[in-house]
């Protein structure tokens, strides 16, 4: 019989427990004659929370107590057996408990740092904490590494297969690290940060050395780890500017005999891509949730011969994506049922909420009676805020996301530097701009983000500008009593616009700035740090380093080389010279430490740097008189009935009108930014020379505007 | 989950609000949308009308050459038996039988229409044709007369009729720029709501129901001159109508918004009960049976012309038009709910354990520890300014320990840039207090929701103190001694049989008195100075009832009036009033008026000379080409091309001349919707009447007799 390709699923929530962390969410395989699966989830509040659902209801199988925060939840046991035993890693301790929730391991590790991912694979126990990476086996320590940034994701290859323990892990740095033993086995370049790592198919393919990997920046992909050196297979791209990458599954939710693909997103998008065609993964499906899908899980929950996706989102909700049709036409029995069942919960609910309600209000008065008292403190625990601020290369801007457990009342963003702040969207939160005192209170933006009802996640978009540095805080009020505000703060760093990438281009002309002085390695280290973005807080191990940026709006590039006493910074932007030469010195005297500075600037740079943008400014005054004619060329077109008439280059105007607007959106100030970028180079390399060029600046914005290359790279070398 | 009958997409652009359906010919229905460059179409379902596909539409374009304000459609002329379409511009109304290809009328309107409603109005019989413009109201019949005019506070930008106080008779709902929504009953206004943006949409609903939409992305819904409910959302809201969606008796409100959403809204709590999306913004929302199958249809148009229609849900969905499942979403919410009240009941206890141990230490400053009897209080009163800052109202904040105040977020409608204003102390400059200087721009009472986020300096978590505090209409204007030097010559007299106390209690609850003020006995008088422009109040009460209020501030006088009468309940009042410099500029403006009508005459008269030399020199141009005489041929055109361009300078000049036009007539109908504010009930509608016949007639004195004394006749 064929069975039918569904790829409409229905959406049920089946429970909630505390606020989750990224992979703490498992399904029990099903045992005895059974077939659904249970759930076993842990969260915040330390709890272990599992449960198998009947007739719509979750059915609890045990609870633990709360403790420390859970940061990873596996399934684990013997080799070739089925995985039930359930390992949790809870500060720096791992425990082990049984399907029936009895606990038969607490295994205390020697790391200073809490865990921060974790991996089991039979008698092998493989741990990281913000650097460092542990194996164990049967609890004996066997291997160690110290990675050079900060670990997201560790993973094993599946040893029945591979024959050896190949550990991988998923570096902030933009590297998967393959280790063997104790050492480096060699370093796989990805496109972004991964955030996640999942044998791919579950099992690592037929090699058993496949891995597929996410990104914070929500690309996929899919490597194979050989004995000596990666194979990178295939990559989602990330067109649709979708979230970071949580978490990753392999099911054959469809039933074509074949694995999906499952991917949860930290924008609530839940997406299911499938292989029909070759070896590439073709979207199949997406659902949109309300906030970040911390883990996902193909199997079956909710009911006998019905596959579905398990998510568990941040705030703990356990959520279903089933096969299995809500509506049927038809069958009014079965309708009848399910409603029944539905009926019940609801009513079971509201008396649940009624006696509680009734708790809270005795406990709001006597909180209020406290208020009378003089010595009564009054204080309220810590709610949990999920927080990303990141780099987006396409649009050269950041994003703040903010996400809560519960409802947020309003965020009050406060900058002490300018910076744009843009909409998105999606949000629906009523944005009011405040006017601010820049003197005596240093506010450069305030803003409020007043959400609707049911917002608990809001995602801002913040440009900045190259050379302005300091602070944004978000103070973040949830709706809930009694009523508090939490501030987060978030560097606005000099070089803001720079991101780390794997290697540059050495033929290009560049400029240098030497620094020579009485400073330690982690000085150096430390300013390095103030200045860039993506660089870790550690100081890195060894006597000297090299870091490559790219700037993700000109596509100019930074290396930087430093040791004890000694720094060399390389750009062929004179700009992104000037910010390091303006911002060391000074951290430097706020330090008190003689520094010694030296430049040699390259004349061709500026040469070569102008011809890099030229063609992107061309591109946006094209662009910016295409759509300036536009609503012209539409009445036109309406007058006359039709477009005949019009010169082909008009009529393609129109024809692609569509397309120019959205691009043109897309990318709000992006010709304004150019021109401040271009000014900028422009009196920074004057200023190296010592003059000051400042009232040559409106001849020069002219000159843009004529967008004629020569011309301005003559103005260029003419002006002194 | 409900689904477009039909879908179809016109090949034009529609410009927003200016979508109307009618039946032009008595039986096919016929989307008529106003389109770029002055062109009215209109979109027919052919012979296809009723199959489930998209109907097949005919299209056929009107030609209006002049930019489209308003337009709608509905039976103007009973006689007729079919719709009429109505287009309004800038300076022209015209009542269109597109059945016959034929104007019904074609008028001038000075004033302009921005807003148009078709039907009838209080006890006029036949159906009026009602236009809004600046400050000005204005109703058609049939034939083109105006049976109908008054003036209002400011530029009139939207329309509705409702039959407001149930008497089975429509009042007029009047929206307009000043945040204001009036509504007359004929001529006379019977309610006045204040808003806190213009409102740029209303719809009747049923009975004295009706929505609203402001320019600020806020909607909602009024019974009578309650508000029932309102939302407020980022993006604008495009058009608003009336529709019973979930076939339960009772219309919805439906909200098309500038980012391509419609929903449907409950009347009565505002939740949304159906929402679907549109590729682009939408242009306008109208119902009608477009299908000819006998049910009326919701359609959609979105400006990128494309057009959905929406058929009622019928009893099979239980009212249930969304996606999901109501029981899913009871069940989650309710869930949610039950996770809220644990974790307040979890901050509870957790506060009850820090209780435990009393002393403060440095880790719980940060953690936002603070004294459990930690009160904020809030004081308002004026501040004169000094050379730095100008006058203003001072809000003062200041928790009652040594706890500080991190930030004051304001949350207040009309008197900030946004909805909201912020305190930001930089880190040395955080204290216990903060003073907020707030500047009203009108006089209007402003509810301050005022959230202060406070905690110790080096704080990551602090405490939300949330509270409301009142901003008195007239907090601007500062109790001040009697200053004979500079008492205004402007004034109002009126008699209002009322005692001292009353007033006095009128005069605690609007001004920002330092201390409540004594009770007085007749006669006494207050003075205030404005801390907008330092200009001279006074309220002097005289024995017998009878009040004199002097400033030069006709707006002021006429606010002041208002707000007296609505508090002291008075229905009735004729009052005495003169405004000497005011009215000297009136008479200026008036002037103006007759001027700029005459230049406007001569330049039309030069346009047209100035066509015709344009004909000839084109004859003889085109001459100059079939004889082959090329050099006489470029002479000629070369002349048309300084004659384009001369004419093209005259253009400009008659759009200045137009716009200094509007601006004084705009003026003249201010001044007397401010006349008619310095009285309250009959006699404002009786000054409203007379102002208008004394202009008509052109008679200025017997304006500002008027305007002086309320009537015409001594």
């Amino acid at each position: 019989m064929l069975k039918l390709l569904c790829t409409k699923f229905a959406r049920k929530d089946y429970n909630i427990v505390g606020v989750t962390a990224q992979k703490t969410m498992r399904l029990l395989p099903a045992s005895g004659r059974r077939a659904t699966q249970k759930v076993v989830v842990g969260d915040q509040d330390g709890v272990i929370t599992c449960f198998g659902i009947k007739k719509g209801e979750a059915v609890p199988v045990f609870k633990t107590l709360p403790g420390q925060k859970i940061a990873r939840l596996e399934l684990g046991g013997a080799l070739n057996t089925p995985q039930e035993k359930i390992f949790v890693a809870t500060g720096s301790e791992v425990k082990g408990f049984t399907k029936r929730g009895k606990q038969f391991l607490s295994f205390e590790t020697n790391l200073t740092e809490s865990i921060k991912a974790m991996h089991i694979s039979g008698a092998d126990l493989f741990l990281c904490a913000s650097y460092i990476y542990n194996h164990y086996c049967d609890c004996k320590d066997q291997h160690y590494y110290l990675s050079g940034d900060k670990i997201n994701d560790v993973l094993c290859l599946p040893v029945e297969k591979v024959n050896c323990i190949t550990p991988v892990l998923a570096c902030q740095d933009r590297v998967l690290r393959v280790l063997q033993g104790s050492d480096l086995l060699y370093e796989v370049e990805v496109s972004g940060p991964p955030t996640v790592l999942a044998l791919n198919n579950g099992n690592g393919g037929d090699s058993g050395e496949e891995i597929v990997f996410g990104t914070s920046d929500g690309k996929v992909g899919l490597v194979q780890i050989t004995g000596s050196s990666p194979v990178h297979k295939w990559e989602i791209g990330n067109e649709k500017k979708r979230g970071g990458i949580l978490c990753i599954d392999s099911f054959d939710i469809v039933g074509d005999g074949v694995k999906e693909l499952l991917i949860g997103r930290d924008d609530g998008m839940l997406e299911v891509y499938n292989f029909e065609s070759a070896d590439d993964p073709v979207l199949l499906s997406d659902h949109a949730l309300s906030e970040s899908i911390a883990s996902i899980q193909g199997g079956c929950v909710g009911k006998d011969g019905y596959d579905e996706i398990l998510a568990c989102t941040y705030s703990g909700w356990l959520t279903g994506l089933t096969t299995e049709p809500i509506h049927r036409e038809g069958g009014s029995g079965e309708e009848l049922k399910l409603s029944q069942e539905m009926q019940s919960k609801i009513s079971s609910l509201r008396s649940e909420l009624e006696s509680l309600q009734i708790k809270v209000l005795q406990e709001r008065e006597k909180y209020q009676q406290a208020s009378q008292s003089s010595t009564a403190m009054s204080s309220v625990p810590a709610f949990s805020v999920n927080d990303k601020f990141t780099l987006n290369k396409d649009d050269a801007s950041y994003s703040l996301i903010l996400e809560v457990q519960t409802a947020i009342d309003n965020v009050l963003v406060q900058s002490d530097v300018p910076i744009d702040l843009l909409d998105v969207d999606k949000n629906s939160a009523v944005v009011s701009f405040s006017s601010c005192d820049s003197e005596p209170n240093s506010n450069f933006v305030l803003a409020t983000y007043r959400c609707q009802a049911n917002t608990t996640r809001l995602e801002l978009k913040v440009r900045s500008i190259e050379g302005q540095y300091g602070t944004l805080q978000a103070y973040v009020t949830p709706r809930i009593q009694p009523k508090t505000c939490q501030v987060h703060q978030y560097q606005i760093k000099p070089l803001s616009l720079h991101q780390r990438t794997h290697s540059i281009d050495h033929d290009r002309p560049m400029n240098t700035l030497m620094l020579k002085g009485q400073f330690s390695f982690a000085e150096i280290h430390s300013w390095v740090v103030f200045c860039l973005p993506e660089v870790p807080e550690k100081t890195p191990a060894g006597e000297s380093i090299t870091f490559y940026f790219q700037n993700t709006f000109l596509g100019t590039q930074l290396e930087s080389t430093y040791r004890k006493g000694e720094g060399l910074f390389k750009s062929d932007n004179i700009s992104t010279i000037s910010i390091l030469k303006d911002v060391l010195s000074k951290e430097a005297t706020k330090r008190k430490i003689n520094l010694n500075i030296s430049y040699d600037i390259n004349e061709d740079s500026v040469r070569y740097t102008l011809k890099l943008i030229h063609p992107k400014l061309e591109y946006q005054q094209l662009l910016a008189k295409k759509v300036h004619l536009i609503d012209a060329l539409k009445e036109l077109q309406v007058h006359e009935g039709n477009v005949d008439f019009l010169l082909p280059k008009y009529r393609s105007i129109l024809e692609e009108s569509d397309q120019l607007l959205e691009e043109y959106k897309k990318q709000p100030a992006h010709l304004e930014r150019l021109y401040g970028m271009i000014t900028d180079l422009f009196i920074d390399k004057f200023k190296f020379k010592g003059t000051n060029v400042k009232t040559k600046v409106p001849l020069l914005l002219e000159i843009l505007d004529g967008c004629d290359q020569d011309g301005l790279i003559a103005f260029f070398e003419a002006a002194a | 989950m409900l689904v477009p009958v039909f879908t179809l997409k016109l090949n034009y652009k529609i410009l927003p609000r200016m979508v109307a359906l009618g039946r032009f010919d008595g039986t096919h229905p016929c989307l008529a949308a106003a389109t770029q460059a002055g062109k009215v179409t209109a979109a027919s379902p052919g012979a296809a009308a009723g199959a489930r596909a998209a109907p097949h539409s005919d299209i056929s374009l009107l030609n209006i050459n002049q930019g489209i304000t308003c337009l709608t459609s509905g039976v103007l002329d009973p006689q007729l038996g079919y719709d009429s379409l109505l287009v309004g511009t800038q300076t022209n109304l015209l009542a269109y039988d597109v059945h016959n290809n034929s104007d019904l009328f074609y008028r001038e309107v000075s004033d302009g229409a921005n807003a148009i409603v078709l039907g009838t109005l209080g006890d006029i019989s036949s159906p009026l044709a009602i236009i809004g413009g600046n400050c000005a109201l204005q109703g058609f019949d049939s034939e083109g007369n105006d049976l109908f005019w008054t003036v209002t506070g400011d530029n009139v930008r939207s329309l509705a009729l409702c039959d407001f106080d149930g008497d089975g008779k429509n009042e007029l709902l009047v929206g307009s720029e000043d945040f204001d929504i009036r509504v007359f009953k004929e001529d006379e206004i019977v309610a006045e709501m204040s808003e806190t943006e213009t409102i740029t949409a209303l719809s009747p609903m049923y009975g004295s129901r009706f929505g609203y939409a402001l320019s600020n992305g806020t909607v909602g819904v009024y019974d009578k001159t309650a508000r029932y409910w309102r939302i407020k959302s980022k993006n604008h809201a495009m058009s608003i109508h009336a529709f019973d969606l979930n076939s339960d008796g009772v219309c919805e409100l439906i909200t098309g918004w500038s980012n391509g959403k419609v929903d449907a809204r409950s009347d009565r709590t505002g939740e949304v009960i159906f929402k679907d999306n549109f590729a682009s913004s939408i242009a306008g929302l109208v119902e009608g049976d477009y299908r000819m199958d006998g049910n009326t249809q919701l359609i959609c148009c979105s400006v990128d012309g494309e057009v959905r229609g929406y058929l009622p849900g019928g009893q099979e969905m239980k009212g249930n038009l969304m996606d999901s499942s109501v029981e899913q979403d009871l069940i989650r919410e309710l869930s949610q709910k039950k996770q809220n009240l644990l974790l307040e009941l979890r901050n509870y206890e957790e506060n009850a354990k820090a209780e435990l141990n009393t002393q403060l230490k440095e880790a719980d400053g940060q953690r936002g520890v603070i004294p459990a009897n930690t009160q904020l209080q809030t004081a308002l009163s004026v501040n004169l300014g000094s050379d730095s800052q100008s006058a203003h109202v001072e809000l003062c904040i200041s928790t009652t320990n040594d706890t500080i105040i991190r930030a004051v977020l304001i949350f207040a409608e009309g008197i900030f840039e946004g909805e909201s204003h912020v305190v930001h102390p930089s880190l040395q400059n955080l204290s216990s207090c903060v003073r907020v200087p707030l500047t009203p721009p009108k006089d209007v009472p402003v509810d301050l929701h005022i959230k202060a986020i406070v905690g110790y300096r080096n704080s990551t978590q602090f405490h939300v103190f949330e509270l409301t505090r009142q901003l008195p209409r007239f907090s601007m204007y500062a109790l001040s001694g009697p200053d004979l030097a500079t008492e205004p010559l402007s004034y109002v007299n009126c008699t209002m049989n009322e005692r001292a106390q009353r007033i006095v209690m009128w005069l605690n609850q609007s001004f920002l008195l330092p201390e409540d003020a004594e009770l007085q006995s007749a006669p006494f008088q207050v003075c205030f100075t404005s801390l907008r422009n330092a200009g001279q109040l006074c309220i002097k009460i005289k024995p017998g009832g009878e009040i004199s209020i002097s400033t030069d501030d006709i707006d002021l006088a006429g606010d002041i009036i208002q707000s007296m009468a609505s508090f002291l309940a008075i229905e009735d009042l004729q009052v005495e009033a003169d405004f000497p410099a005011y009215f000297e500029e009136l008479r200026k403006v008036l002037v103006k008026v007759d001027e700029r009508h005459a230049v406007n005459q001569r330049l039309t008269a030069d346009m047209a000379e100035h066509s015709n030399v344009i004909r000839s020199v084109l004859v003889q141009a085109e001459d100059a080409r079939l004889l082959g005489d090329m050099q006489n041929m470029k002479k000629r055109y070369i002349e048309l091309y300084d004659l384009n361009r001369d004419l093209i300078n005259q253009y400009k000049i008659r759009c200045n001349n137009h716009t200094e036009l509007l601006n004084n007539l705009k003026a003249v109908n201010q001044a007397i919707q401010r006349a008619g504010r310095l009285r309250v009930g009959k006699p404002k509608t009786q000054v409203i009447t007379a102002c208008r016949d004394a202009i008509r007639s052109n008679n200025f004195n017997m304006l500002f007799r008027i305007m002086r004394v309320g009537t015409a006749s001594s």
